[in-house]
C-alpha cells in the first residue's frame, strides 16, 4: 500500500535520481576523461564535459598497442569475448545435460553423482588458484583457450538452476510424452529443451558476465598476449610512468571493457534478474 | 518425478562430461592443496618432504597471515554492511514508487556488470593522487589522500568500490523481496494505526529477514573472492599489506612467492572457512527449497 | 479392436508396500469398465501397470492375448487422458495431438487429415493454432481427448480426467466422453473416485479396496447385491446404514432364514420410512432434518451407543426434530458376515 502523500513522492524520486547519479558519477567521469588528453586532466579543472581528443583514444587504443600491452585492444576484446562465449556455452550445455540425467534418470551412485557436483557450489576458482594452475601447466592448456575456460565451467551453480527448475516440471509431462512415443533424446530435445528457454537464457547472461569480467585466472593462464583479456590487462595501464598513469587511455580501456557486459544486462535486464532472483532462491 | 527406469549407459552419457571437469579442474586441484599443505618443497623445487603439520602452524602463527584475516574481516564487514544498507534504502524507494520502478531498477542494477577490476579502476581514477577529482576535493577541505601511502585510505578505496559494484546484486534481490510482501499485510498494519516508519521496521523488515540473511552471506562470499581484481588493480595489497586479503594473500605467497605449502595450507584453511559459510546458507536454502 | 487381460497383477514398491494385489480382471472388446474406489486403494497404479509406466511386480497384461509385461509404454498401443491434461505448454494444440503420430514416423499428409478430423470430432477445430494456457479447463480437457483419440490406440486410460473441471462442466463432458467411446469403440479402463461418474459411466464397475478388488459386476448389479460391506457402503449416497447385531436370532424384523450369531444389517436410506413412535420396527429418536429439496435426510438415534440411522424422505415430509419416532423397513435388508461378507 502506498499513502500518496505528495512532498514524501518527490522526496523520494529526488533521493532516487541522486542515487542513480552517484553510482553513474564514476563511469561518466571515466567517459569524459577518455576524451581528453592526459596534460588536460593533470591542468586542473574538472574533465566534467567532453574533451578535444572525441574517439581519438578509442582508436588508437583499438588498433595499436598501447601502455604495457603487447597486442592492440580489439585483440583482447577478441580474446575476452572467446572467453566468456566459451564460459557461458560449455557451462550451459554441460549443465543441462548433467541436470537431465540427475533429474529424470535412476542409475546407480545417482546421488553420488549428485553431490560430487554440489561440493563444487562452495569454492570458487580463487581458493584453489595455485594447484589449478598447476593441473592447467601439467595439461599443457596454459596460454589456450582451453585452458582459459574449462576450469572456471568446473562448477554446479547451473547444473543446480536447471535441477530445480526441472523438479518444477508436472511428472505427467514426461509419462505423456514416454506414452506418446518419445524416448530420452526426444523428450529431451522436443519438450525439456523449449521449455527451458528462459532459464537458459537468463543463466547465459549471468555466465557470459562472470566469463568477461574475469580477472585472476587469465591473469595466470595467458601469460601470453595472443591470450590475454581485456579486464586482466587493465592493470598495466595504470602504472605510473613519469608519475602519473596514462589515465586518458586507462579509461578509455575501462569504458571498453564495462561496455559490454553492461550492454547485455540492460538489454536483457527481464532474464537476467528473473535467472539471478531465480537461481538463488 | 517420474523417470526413465530402463536406461543404464545414458544417464552416465551425459553426466560424463560435467563429471570429468569437475573431477580434473575441481577435485584434482583441491586434492592436491590438501596433499601440499603437509609439504616442503625444497629450493629448487626438485623434492619435497613430508612436514605433518607445519605449514598450518606457521601460516596461523604468522603475523602477516594474522593480519590479512583481521583485513579480510574488517572487508567484509564493512562491504556488506556498506552495500546492504545504501541498496535497501534505494530499494525500499524504488519500491514505494509506483511508476517508474523499473527505469529506476535500470538505472541501478548495471554495476553488477561492471568487471570488479574494471570497477578498481573507475575509483582509482577518482582517487588519484594528482588528479583524481574526489582526492583534489578531500585536498581543497585540508585531508591529504594517498592511497599509496596511507593505508587506511587504501582499505577505504577499496571498499568503496566494492560498495559501489555490489549494491546493484543487493538491490536486485531486496526489490525482488519487497515487491513479494502481500500489500494486505501492509494495509493491516495501516489499519491498526502503525505509521510508515514503524510499518518498515515491524512489518518489511522482518519479512524481508531471509532475504537479508541471504545477501549477507553472498556479499560475504563476494567480499572474500571476488574482489581480488579490485584489490589487485587498486592497491596490490598495500601499503604495507594494509589491503591484503586472505585470497589475496594465497596468490602472493603461491603464485608470487613460489612457496606451495605455506599457501596450499591457506588454501586449505580457507576452504573450510567457505564450507561452514556455504553450509550455514545451505541449511537456510533449504528450508526454503523442497527436496524430493 | 481388443481385448485387456489381467491376470494376479501385482504391485510392491521397496518390497513392502504392495499397491496392488493379485487383480484378476478381463475387459471385453469396446467395453467401458471403471474402477473406483477411495484414495490410496491402487486404482492409480493400476492405470499406470497397464500403461507401462509402472513396472509390473508380478502377474501378467496381455492386450490382444499379446503378453506386454515388457513392453515400453510407446509399444503397448495404449493413449492416456491425465487429471492435469499434462499438455505440452510449448506446443499449439495441432502439435500436441500431432506429436505422437510424428514419433511414429506418419506422414504429414496423414497426420494433418487425423488431427482435423479428430479436432472436428471433439469441436476444437478452431483452437488449433493456440497454446494450452491460452484455453479454458474445459478445452484443454478436449485436447488432452483429442490427443489420445487421435492415435486410434487399441486401449483408453483415463485418470480421474474431469476432476478439475467445475460441476456442470463435468456433467457435460462425462457425457460426451460416453457418447465418444461408445462412437469409436476403444476398450477403456476408466480411473475415478466420484461414484456418480462411475455408475453413469461404467458398462462394469470395478471397487477396489486395499490394492484388492471388492467386486465386479454392472452398476446396478454393485448397487443391488453388494458382495462386501465396503462396497455397500461405497456404493450409493447417502451411503448404506449398518446395523451390527450380536444375536441374530433375536432380531424380529430379519427374515426368518437369517442364521444366528453376530453380523451385520445393511438397509439403504431409501428402504426406511418413518411411522409414529411405538410402531414399526425399530423406535428411535429424530436428532436432524437436513432438508434438501428435492428429498430430506432424517438422522434418528435408535440407542444411546447406536450409530444414527439415515432416512431418505421426499422433500415435502419434514418432520420436527428431537421427537420420538418409529422406523420402519421397506425394501431389502443386506446382511453381512463378521468378514463383510455378504450373506446370500
Amino acid at each position: 500500500m502506498r499513502y500518496r502523500r505528495p512532498g514524501l513522492d518527490v522526496a523520494t524520486h529526488v533521493i532516487l535520481i541522486i542515487g542513480a547519479l552517484i553510482f553513474m558519477l564514476p563511469v561518466l567521469l571515466a567517459l569524459m576523461a577518455s576524451t581528453h588528453t592526459l596534460p588536460s586532466l593533470l591542468s586542473g579543472g574538472l574533465a566534467l564535459l567532453p574533451g578535444s581528443e572525441g574517439l581519438d583514444h578509442y582508436i588508437q587504443l583499438l588498433t595499436q598497442p598501447a601502455g604495457g600491452v603487447a597486442v592492440p585492444t580489439w585483440r583482447l576484446m577478441l580474446n575476452s569475448l572467446i572467453m566468456a562465449l566459451g564460459i557461458a556455452v560449455g557451462k550451459l550445455t554441460i549443465s543441462i545435460i548433467a541436470a537431465y540425467a540427475i533429474v529424470f534418470f535412476r542409475f546407480r551412485f545417482r546421488m553420488l553423482c549428485f553431490w560430487l557436483i554440489f561440493v563444487t557450489l562452495m569454492l570458487p576458482v580463487e581458493v584453489r588458484i595455485v594447484p589449478t594452475y598447476g593441473v592447467v601447466a601439467d595439461l599443457g592448456l596454459l596460454n589456450s583457450y582451453p585452458g582459459l575456460i574449462l576450469p572456471l565451467i568446473a562448477s554446479a551453480t547451473a547444473t543446480f538452476l536447471f535441477r530445480q527448475f526441472f523438479l518444477t516440471l508436472p511428472p505427467e509431462l514426461l509419462e505423456a510424452a514416454r506414452l506418446d512415443g518419445a524416448g530420452p533424446w526426444r523428450f529431451f530435445r522436443d519438450i525439456l529443451l523449449p521449455l527451458s528457454k528462459t532459464n537458459m537464457a537468463a543463466l547465459f547472461v549471468i555466465m557470459f558476465i562472470y566469463g568477461w569480467n574475469q580477472y585472476l585466472w587469465p591473469l595466470l593462464a595467458a601469460s601470453d598476449a595472443d591470450y590475454a583479456t581485456l579486464v586482466m590487462s587493465l592493470r598495466r595501464l595504470t602504472i605510473a610512468q613519469d608519475g602519473v598513469p596514462p589515465w586518458q587511455l586507462a579509461t578509455t580501456m575501462t569504458v571498453l571493457a564495462l561496455l559490454p557486459p553492461v550492454a547485455v544486462i540492460v538489454l536483457m535486464q527481464r532474464w537476467f534478474v528473473k535467472g539471478l532472483v531465480d537461481s538463488e532462491k | 518425478m517420474a523417470t526413465f527406469q530402463r536406461h543404464r549407459a545414458f544417464p552416465w552419457l551425459l553426466l560424463l562430461p560435467q563429471l570429468a571437469i569437475v573431477a580434473i579442474f575441481f577435485f584434482w586441484p583441491a586434492f592436491q592443496a590438501l596433499r601440499r599443505s603437509f609439504y616442503v618443497q625444497d629450493a629448487f623445487g626438485l623434492g619435497e618432504r613430508f612436514v605433518g603439520l607445519s605449514n598450518y602452524v606457521a601460516v596461523l602463527t604468522s603475523a602477516l597471515w594474522q593480519q590479512a584475516l583481521v583485513n579480510t574481516l574488517l572487508f567484509s564487514a564493512s562491504v556488506a554492511l556498506g552495500a546492504m544498507s545504501i541498496a535497501l534504502l534505494l530499494a525500499t524507494l524504488a519500491d514505494r514508487v509506483l511508476r517508474g520502478a523499473k527505469g529506476y531498477r535500470t538505472l541501478l542494477i548495471w554495476p553488477y556488470a561492471v568487471a570488479p577490476a574494471a570497477a578498481g579502476v573507475l575509483w582509482l581514477f577518482l582517487f588519484d593522487p594528482s588528479l583524481g577529482i574526489i582526492s583534489r576535493a578531500l585536498g581543497s577541505l585540508g585531508i591529504h589522500w594517498n592511497q599509496r601511502l596511507n593505508g587506511g585510505q587504501a582499505m577505504l578505496l577499496v571498499i568503496i568500490a566494492s560498495v559501489w559494484q555490489q549494491m546493484s546484486y543487493n538491490f536486485i534481490f531486496f526489490l525482488a523481496g519487497l515487491q513479494s510482501i502481500p500489500a494486505s499485510l501492509l494495509e493491516s498494519a495501516a489499519i491498526d494505526g502503525a505509521g510508515p516508519w514503524r510499518r518498515f521496521w515491524t512489518i518489511t523488515f522482518p519479512l524481508l529477514s531471509p532475504t537479508t540473511f541471504f545477501l549477507l552471506v553472498m556479499n560475504t562470499i563476494y567480499a572474500f573472492f571476488e574482489t581480488f581484481g579490485t584489490i589487485d588493480t587498486t592497491t596490490g595489497g598495500g601499503p604495507n599489506n594494509a589491503t591484503t586479503t586472505l585470497v589475496y594473500k594465497i596468490y602472493q605467497d603461491g603464485i608470487v612467492g613460489l612457496d606451495l605449502g605455506g599457501s596450499s595450507a591457506q588454501s586449505v584453511i580457507l576452504m573450510v572457512l567457505v564450507g561452514l559459510l556455504t553450509l550455514i546458507q545451505f541449511r537456510y536454502v533449504e528450508r526454503r527449497v523442497q527436496y524430493y | 479392436m481388443s481385448t485387456l487381460t489381467l491376470e494376479r497383477l501385482n504391485k510392491t514398491y521397496g518390497g513392502n508396500v504392495q499397491a496392488v494385489r493379485g487383480v484378476d480382471l478381463d475387459i471385453a472388446d469396446g467395453e467401458l469398465i471403471v474402477v473406483v474406489g477411495p484414495s490410496g486403494c491402487g486404482k492409480s497404479t493400476l492405470l499406470r501397470l497397464i500403461a507401462g509406466l509402472e513396472e509390473i511386480s508380478d502377474g501378467e497384461l496381455c492386450i490382444d492375448g499379446q503378453r506386454v509385461n515388457d513392453s515400453e509404454p510407446a509399444g503397448r498401443d495404449i493413449a492416456m487422458v491425465f487429471q492435469n491434461y499434462a499438455l505440452y505448454p510449448h506446443m499449439s494444440v495441432y502439435d500436441n495431438m500431432a506429436y505422437s503420430l510424428k514419433n511414429r514416423r506418419t506422414p504429414k499428409e496423414e497426420i494433418r487429415r487425423r488431427v482435423t478430423e479428430t479436432a472436428r470430432l471433439l469441436a476444437i477445430d478452431d483452437l488449433l493454432e493456440r497454446r494450452p494456457r491460452q484455453l479454458s479447463g474445459g478445452q484443454r480437457q478436449r485436447v488432452a481427448m483429442g490427443r489420445a483419440v487421435v492415435r486410434q490406440p487399441k486401449v483408453f486410460l483415463f485418470d480421474e480426467p474431469l476432476s478439475n473441471l467445475d460441476a456442470s462442466l463435468r456433467v457435460q463432458m462425462r457425457q460426451e466422453i460416453r457418447r465418444l467411446q461408445k462412437r469409436l469403440g476403444v476398450t477403456s479402463v476408466y480411473v475415478t473416485h466420484d461414484q456418480v461418474e462411475a455408475m453413469t459411466l461404467a458398462d462394469r464397475l470395478v471397487v477396489m479396496n486395499g490394492g484388492r478388488i471388492e467386486q465386479i459386476g454392472t452398476p446396478m448389479t454393485l448397487f443391488n447385491q453388494p458382495a462386501t460391506r465396503f462396497v455397500a457402503g461405497f456404493i450409493g449416497s447417502p451411503a448404506m446404514n449398518f446395523i451390527d447385531l450380536a444375536h441374530a436370532e433375536q432380531t424380529p424384523w430379519l427374515p426368518a432364514s437369517t442364521p444366528g450369531g453376530a453380523l451385520t444389517a445393511g438397509i439403504r436410506p431409501e428402504h426406511l420410512q418413518l411411522v409414529t413412535a411405538g410402531s414399526g420396527d425399530l423406535p428411535g429418536r429424530i436428532e436432524m432434518v437436513e432438508p434438501l429439496g428435492s428429498e430430506s435426510l432424517v438422522h434418528v438415534r435408535l440407542g444411546e451407543h447406536d450409530p444414527l440411522l439415515v432416512v431418505r424422505l421426499s422433500g415435502d415430509e419434514l418432520p420436527a426434530a428431537e421427537q420420538p419416532t418409529g422406523v420402519a423397513i421397506n425394501g431389502p435388508v443386506h446382511l453381512f458376515d463378521s468378514d463383510g461378507r455378504r450373506l446370500p
